[in-house]
C-alpha cells in the first residue's frame, strides 16, 4: 500500500521534473530562434545575384531626389574568407604545436605558465588583440598598420589560445596505454605523438580549430584597429579590407535604408557559413566514429 | 564513400589509419585552398595581375566623423566611377580621425572639431580644409506632444544640467502656448564617446549658459553630471531616444530623420524659433563663416554655432578634412607622387562637384566664400617641395 503510494509520488516528481527540464529547453531555444527568424526573414529580402557580385554601395534611403542602388558585399565576404585563411594558416600549426608541448612534452612550472597563459587569454576582451597589434605595427610598420596583415594577425592572437587549449585537453584523452605500447614497440617518440597520439585525438584538435576559426569568424573588435574595413575590393596582405562583421557593426547603425539591409542580408549569410562550419565538422566526425566502431 | 570504407575495415587495424589521416590532411588543405581561391577569383588574383600593368588602383584612407561619414562614402563611391581612385573612409570618431592622422596611419582625417590649440601648434603643418556643414538636432521622444516643440538654448542647458527634469517644467510649457506637456521625467541622452558632436552641442551651450560655460565647458568629451545616459555614436544615441518615453538627445539631421524622431525647433540669436534645414544651416555658416583662418592657421576659435541672422539655425557645425601641408612627412614608400596627386585631386572634387551630392543627404553645400578658402589651401599642397596639379 504504501510502496504504491511511493511509486505514484515517484511518478508524479519525474513527469513534474520532466517537464520543468523541458521547459528550461524551450526558454533556452526561443531567443536562439527567434535571433534566426528574424535575420533569415530581414536578410533574405536583399539576398540576390549582385548581393554577391557587387561592393557596397553609397549610402542613401529611398526619396523623390535619389534612387537607391542596393549594392551588394562581395568586397566583406572575400575580404572574411581572407581573414580567416590567412589567420588559421598561422594559427592553427602554432596553436596545434602549443598544444602538444603542453600536453606531451612540457615539464615543470613552464607548462604552469604556458597554460594560465593561454587560459587568460581566452577571456581577454577581443579588443585588447586588435590594440596589441595595432600598437605592435605602430613600431614595426609605421604608415601601413591597416591591412589585411594586421587583421589576420589579430584574429590569429586570438585564435591561438583556443587551439593550444583543446589541441592539449584532446591529448590528455588519449590514455596512456597507448603511448606504452607505441614507445614498446621501438617507436621513437616523435612519431609516437605524430601518428599515435595525434592522429588518435583528431576529432577534438580539429573540433576546436574548427570552434576557434568559427569565433573568430564573428569578430568586429579586434578588426576595428587592424583590418580597418574597405568599400571596395581589396586583396592585399598590405591593403585594408573589409570584414563581414565589420560591415554589420557600421552598416545597422547607419541612418540609410540601402545599408541597413544589407547588414541584415549578410548576417544571415555569416549565420549560415558559421552554422554551415560547424555542421560540416559534426557530421565529418560522425561518419569517423561510426567508421571506428564498424572497425571495432 | 562506403565502398571505401568497407575496403578500410577489411584491410585490417594498421593501414586504415595512415588513409585516414591522409583524408583528414586533404580536408584541410582543401579547405584553405578553396578559400583562397574564392577570393582569388572573385578578384583579379591578389592585386599582382593588376600591378603587372601600369594601371594599378590607387588608394587613399581617411577615418574619423561619423558625422561626416554618410556624405564621404557617398563620394567615394561617386569617385570611384569617374576616376577609378579608390578612397577608403570609415567613421571611428572625431576623435579617432584626429589621433591617427597625426600618427600619420591615414592619408587624410576627418573631425567635427577642429584641432584644438596644442594639437595646432605640435602639428603646425596639418591643413584644416572645411568640406560639408551639418546641423545638430534636439531630439526628443516624449507621448502626445507635437514633432517640433520650440526650445531655447538655456532650457537645454539646464535640462543637461539637471536643473529642469521634467517635461512639465513652467519654463518650456511658457514658450509653447497650445501644448500640454505630460509629467514624465526627462532623460537626457549624450554621447560616451569622443565626439564632435558632442563638441558642437558643448560650444553652443557654453555660449548661451554661462553656468554651462563654467561648470561643464566645451569638448568632445565632457564630464556629464549624473543621471544621464550615454550613447555609442550617432546610432547609440538615437536609438536611446527612440526606445525611452522621456528622453531628450542630440544627433546630427539625418540620423533623426532617418529613426522618424521628433525634433526640436531651436530659438537663435535673433530670437526666432528654427527648424533645422538644409537651408537654416546654411544661413548659419554664411553669417558665420565670414573671417575663417588661413589653412594652415589655428582653427580652434572657429564656430558657427548660435549664429545671427533670423534665420539660423543655432547648432550647426562644419566637418572638417585634415591634410599635410607638405606629404613628404608619412614614412618612406607611404607616399608617391601618383598618391600625393590622387589626394589633391580628391579634395579638389570634394569642394567643388562634390558639394552637390551632399544635399541629397541632408548636408548643406559649402558657401562660396568657404570653397575660395579651401581652394587655396588644397593649392598650397606639395609634394618634395613640389606643387600638384588640382585637376
Amino acid at each position: 500500500m504504501t510502496g504504491f503510494d511511493r511509486d505514484a509520488r515517484r511518478h508524479f516528481k519525474n513527469v513534474a521534473m520532466m517537464g520543468l527540464t523541458v521547459a528550461c529547453i524551450a526558454v533556452a531555444l526561443i531567443p536562439l530562434g527567434s535571433i534566426l527568424y528574424s535575420v533569415a526573414v530581414q536578410g533574405a529580402s536583399v539576398i540576390n545575384g549582385s548581393f554577391f557580385t557587387d561592393v557596397q554601395p553609397a549610402p542613401c534611403s529611398p526619396s523623390p531626389l535619389a534612387a537607391c542602388s542596393q549594392g551588394g558585399v562581395a568586397n566583406a565576404i572575400v575580404g572574411t574568407l581572407l581573414l580567416l585563411a590567412l589567420s588559421c594558416l598561422i594559427a592553427i600549426p602554432l596553436g596545434i604545436l602549443t598544444g602538444i608541448y603542453l600536453a606531451e612534452y612540457g615539464r615543470g612550472p613552464m607548462v604552469g605558465g604556458v597554460r594560465f597563459l593561454a587560459d587568460v587569454m581566452t577571456g581577454f576582451p577581443s579588443i585588447i588583440m586588435g590594440m596589441f597589434i595595432y600598437s605592435s605595427l605602430l613600431i614595426v610598420s609605421p604608415g601601413r598598420v591597416f591591412s589585411l596583415l594586421a587583421g589576420g594577425l589579430a584574429l590569429a592572437v586570438l585564435m591561438l589560445p583556443f587551439v593550444a587549449r583543446t589541441t592539449e585537453e584532446a591529448l590528455r584523452l588519449v590514455p596512456n596505454s597507448l603511448r606504452e605500447a607505441a614507445l614498446a614497440l621501438g617507436l621513437p617518440r616523435f612519431r609516437v605523438t605524430g601518428r599515435v597520439v595525434l592522429s588518435s585525438a583528431r576529432e577534438g584538435v580539429i573540433t576546436g580549430a574548427i570552434l576557434a576559426m568559427s569565433r573568430a569568424g564573428g569578430e568586429t573588435a579586434p578588426l576595428i584597429m587592424t583590418a580597418f574595413g574597405n568599400p571596395f575590393m581589396a586583396t592585399r596582405l598590405d591593403q585594408p579590407v573589409q570584414a563581414m562583421s565589420l560591415l554589420i557593426y557600421r552598416f545597422a547603425a547607419s541612418p540609410y535604408a540601402n545599408w541597413n539591409a544589407l547588414a541584415w542580408g549578410t548576417a544571415l549569410i555569416l549565420v549560415i557559413m558559421m552554422l554551415g562550419l560547424s555542421i560540416a565538422v559534426r557530421v565529418l566526425l560522425r561518419r569517423r566514429f561510426r567508421e571506428r566502431r564498424i572497425g571495432a | 564513400m562506403a565502398n571505401e570504407s568497407t575496403k578500410v575495415d577489411e584491410t585490417g587495424s594498421l593501414r586504415p589509419r595512415s588513409s585516414r589521416r591522409g583524408l583528414w590532411i586533404g580536408v584541410a588543405v582543401l579547405v584553405v585552398v578553396v578559400m583562397i581561391l574564392a577570393a582569388g577569383f572573385a578578384t583579379s588574383w591578389f592585386g599582382l595581375t593588376s600591378s603587372g600593368t601600369n594601371t594599378q588602383t590607387i588608394t587613399l584612407s581617411g577615418q574619423g566623423s561619423t558625422f561626416a561619414l554618410p556624405v564621404i562614402s557617398a563620394w567615394s563611391t561617386q569617385y570611384q566611377t569617374l576616376t577609378g581612385v579608390q578612397i577608403n573612409y570609415q567613421g571611428t570618431g572625431s576623435g579617432a580621425g584626429i589621433n591617427n592622422i597625426i600618427a600619420k596611419n591615414d592619408d587624410f582625417g576627418a573631425t567635427d572639431a577642429p584641432l584644438n590649440a596644442t594639437q595646432h601648434q605640435q602639428n603646425p603643418s596639418l591643413l584644416t580644409i572645411p568640406e560639408s556643414l551639418g546641423a545638430v538636432t534636439i531630439a526628443y521622444n516624449v507621448p502626445g506632444i507635437p514633432s517640433h516643440v520650440n526650445l531655447t538654448g538655456p532650457i537645454i542647458a539646464n535640462i543637461y544640467l539637471r536643473l529642469i527634469t521634467n517635461w512639465n517644467d513652467a519654463s518650456i510649457s511658457s514658450i509653447n502656448p497650445g501644448v500640454t506637456f505630460p509629467n514624465l521625467a526627462i532623460i537626457p541622452v549624450h554621447r560616451s564617446d569622443a565626439s564632435g558632436t558632442t563638441y558642437c552641442f558643448t560650444d553652443y551651450l557654453s555660449k548661451v549658459s554661462a553656468q554651462w560655460a563654467s561648470q561643464i565647458g566645451t569638448a568632445k568629451s565632457v564630464s556629464w553630471p549624473t543621471g544621464e545616459i550615454g550613447g555609442q555614436g550617432n546610432p547609440g544615441v538615437a536609438q536611446a531616444v527612440v526606445q525611452q518615453s522621456g528622453a531628450i538627445g542630440y544627433v546630427e539631421l539625418a540620423y533623426s530623420l532617418q529613426n522618424n524622431i521628433a525634433y526640436a525647433k531651436v530659438k537663435n540669436a535673433a530670437g526666432s524659433y528654427i527648424l533645422p534645414t538644409l537651408d537654416s544651416t546654411a544661413a548659419a555658416a554664411a553669417n558665420a563663416a565670414g573671417a575663417l583662418p588661413a589653412g594652415d592657421g589655428d582653427w580652434s576659435h572657429v564656430s558657427i554655432v548660435n549664429a545671427t541672422g533670423a534665420d539660423s539655425y543655432p547648432i550647426a557645425t562644419f566637418t572638417y578634412l585634415l591634410v599635410y601641408k607638405e606629404l613628404n612627412v608619412f614614412p618612406s614608400g607611404v607616399m608617391t607622387q601618383a598618391r600625393a596627386t590622387a589626394l589633391v585631386q580628391f579634395l579638389w572634387w570634394a569642394v567643388h562637384d562634390g558639394q552637390s551630392t551632399a544635399g541629397t543627404l541632408q548636408y548643406v553645400p559649402l558657401p562660396s566664400s568657404v570653397v575660395a578658402g579651401d581652394v587655396t589651401s588644397i593649392q598650397s599642397i606639395t609634394f618634395n617641395g613640389q606643387g600638384l596639379p588640382t585637376s
